[in-house]
């Protein structure tokens, strides 16, 4: 089989580097909005709070197809590995009801292949009518090559699910989670779901070859059109994003720029942006990293903040340390 | 009714998918397998030339066409024979899977470490199998490359493949995590314990066929506790597959009511374990090896 780029292939490369045209050049510092909202629990005022989220937001979704990506991870009940199923229905009922032509949920976890009795461990098809004819399973889900506008990694290339490729806008819904490689795993980190175990393996071990920090970069750079919704009333702290400890925070963090909800989503949990390689690695890009250049909105970072444990080996990025 | 599945969601290029859409080279090899054991050989004949269409020139395969690199799937079609493969393709199929090995285990990564002075923890002593090349050896595709060149080796004992045989039982016997049974990796990583997976524990217990160690024996208490608790057919077909290859699959064992196959090689894969001998015809060639 001869190495050779389809016409299709071809078009989603074009079509991604014309739009990441920015992506690849400092930005004039128009500062991103990020929304922290308080929601104590999982329950039924979250469809209220997600929709005031996105009006404050103005997503511009009516007739456009969205993508909603979780972040499902392990057999876990309801717990605090795996995006809350209610935030995910929140989310679904919430663009649905801004006009959405299509809506779909998709994920591809990195370490287990049974995708959807992940899911339905995890309470998807309990929450979510008919959760399985809304959901793609990006592991095997068909792919197109792309290449990154401006490889930070060592991947020149990256085949990509049609699913994803295809959406007007990617909504990330990431769980609030130390990372015991990255620091911690929020919106950006979230994207490694999407690289398809069906080419790459369980988990996508390339990704940690090719360098784990620039990769995410390289993924978050792919998709210019994300709205990042945390996930952050019941986050994971300790030996994250499987092994550690449930943290209640009681928080959403909103915005479209997922640097700056990540930026502030560290701050939340006390861990210094600029500790993280790969925020580090984005503020060469997107200069959202510094509260100056982030416009806050709900509660204060200060009224929220909830120290998370790190591991050992990475106390270091404690922020009071910094 | 699962003969019906597989045919229905056979592509009109020969190939299968994993769910819908475009064929992929892993579905289409359990479909194949599936197939010829359940004695249909139209749509298993075609599903081959679509897997003979698409070797690549190195000897492998990719995970689909368009993609320009042979990975793990290669073990999977060298699962079967060379009279179904042709005995060329079959033979370049395993010359592939003999030249591959994890990230860590090749002499550049090793010279690198050593020059770093970092020690290699006991588990990187022997060469397992990657998912692509490049990257570094892993649970399911060391078992899936074993079971291939167990095959090979019952049909011609070459010490090549003995030789990789042997690194890959040590790979997986320096695999097994604390409870017991394996995760998809390391038993240890970053220090942590990690936690046994049912699909993983049975295809390790399948690739360790005959092998007889405490480890072994703690590691099938763990697939049996799975076998109870599992509502996965992915787990399931493989805790079967596994269990039954150590002789150690209850007399009469029953699939729980309502585990539905939720992808095409979950439902081929269960025909295959709940065929008689649970899948050893296919795998080892003899219903009765054990």
């Amino acid at each position: 089989m001869q190495p050779s780029f389809t016409r299709r292939e071809w078009l989603a490369t074009a079509a991604g580097g014309a739009l990441l045209t920015g992506c690849a050049e400092p930005q004039p510092l128009v500062p991103s909005r990020v929304s922290i909202v308080r929601a104590p629990a999982y329950d039924q005022t979250l469809y209220d709070t997600v929709g005031r989220i996105f009006v404050e937001h103005r997503l511009a979704v009516r007739g456009r197809r969205v993508v909603i990506k979780p972040n499902l991870v392990e057999f876990e009940p309801e717990g605090a590995i795996n995006t809350h199923p209610l935030l995910v229905h929140a989310a679904l009922e919430g663009l649905r009801a801004l006009g959405a032509a299509s809506v779909t949920i998709a994920e591809g976890p990195g370490h287990r292949r049974n995708t959807l009795d992940l899911a339905e461990a995890a309470g998807f098809f309990r929450t979510i009518p008919r959760f399985e004819d809304l959901f793609v399973d990006l592991n095997l889900d068909d792919v197109s090559r792309v290449r990154p506008p401006r490889s930070f990694s060592r991947l020149s290339q990256l085949f990509l699910p049609h699913t994803v490729l295809g959406a007007d806008l990617l909504v990330s819904l990431p769980k609030m989670k130390t990372h015991h490689w990255v620091g911690a795993t929020l919106a950006m980190k979230n994207l490694f779901g999407v690289v398809p175990g069906g080419v790459y393996g369980w988990p996508k071990n390339l990704l940690h070859w090719s360098g784990i920090h620039e990769c995410i970069v390289d993924l978050h750079s792919l998709f210019p059109r994300q709205f990042a919704l945390v996930d952050g009333i019941v986050g994971m702290e300790g030996n994250g994003p499987i092994q550690g400890t449930p943290k209640h925070v009681g928080v959403l963090v909103a915005g479209s720029d997922p640097v700056a909800v990540d930026a502030t989503c560290c701050r939340i949990m006390q861990i210094d942006p600029f500790h993280l390689a790969y925020l580090k690695l984005a503020a060469g890009v997107n200069a959202h990293l510094t509260e100056h250049n982030i416009v806050q909105t709900g509660e204060a970072v200060a009224a929220v903040t909830t120290p998370f444990e790190l591991p050992p080996d990475l106390r270091e990025i404690r922020l009071e340390n910094a | 009714m699962s003969v019906g599945i597989l045919v229905g969601k056979q592509n009109h290029d020969g190939g299968w998918p994993y769910v819908r859409g475009g064929s992929w080279t892993e579905p289409t090899v359990y479909a194949v397998l599936a197939l010829l054991s359940a004695g249909e050989t139209e749509p298993a004949g075609r599903g081959l030339k679509w897997l003979v269409r698409a070797q690549r020139r190195d000897g492998g395969w990719p995970p689909r066409y368009g993609v320009d690199q042979s990975t793990w799937v290669t073990g999977l079609v060298a699962l079967l024979s060379p009279e179904q493969l042709g005995v060329e393709a079959h033979g370049h199929a395993l010359a592939w899977l003999l030249r591959a090995v994890g990230r860590e285990s090749t002499v550049l990564y090793r010279l690198r470490e050593w020059l770093l002075g970092v020690s290699r923890p006991p588990e990187q002593e022997h060469p397992g199998w990657p998912w692509i090349p490049g990257t570094s050896g892993w649970v399911g595709p060391t078992a899936i490359a074993m079971l291939a060149l167990e095959q090979a080796y019952r049909r011609r004992r070459a010490e090549p493949v003995q030789r990789r045989l042997d690194s890959g039982r040590q790979f997986l016997l320096t695999r097994i995590c604390k409870e017991g049974g394996w995760n998809y990796g390391s038993a240890r990583p970053l220090g942590y314990d990690s936690n046994p997976y049912p699909e993983t524990t049975g295809m390790a217990l399948a690739a360790l066929r005959g092998v007889r160690t405490p480890a072994v024996e703690q590691a099938m208490g763990t697939a049996l506790r799975f076998l109870g608790e599992c509502r996965s057919a992915d787990g399931l077909n493989w805790l079967e597959i596994g269990l039954a290859a150590q002789g150690r699959l209850p007399d009469g064992y029953q699939r729980p009511a309502g585990v539905e196959p939720r992808t095409l090689p979950e439902t081929a894969m269960a025909m295959i374990a709940s065929a008689p001998g649970h899948g050893r015809g296919l795998l080892w060639g003899s219903r009765n090896a054990t």
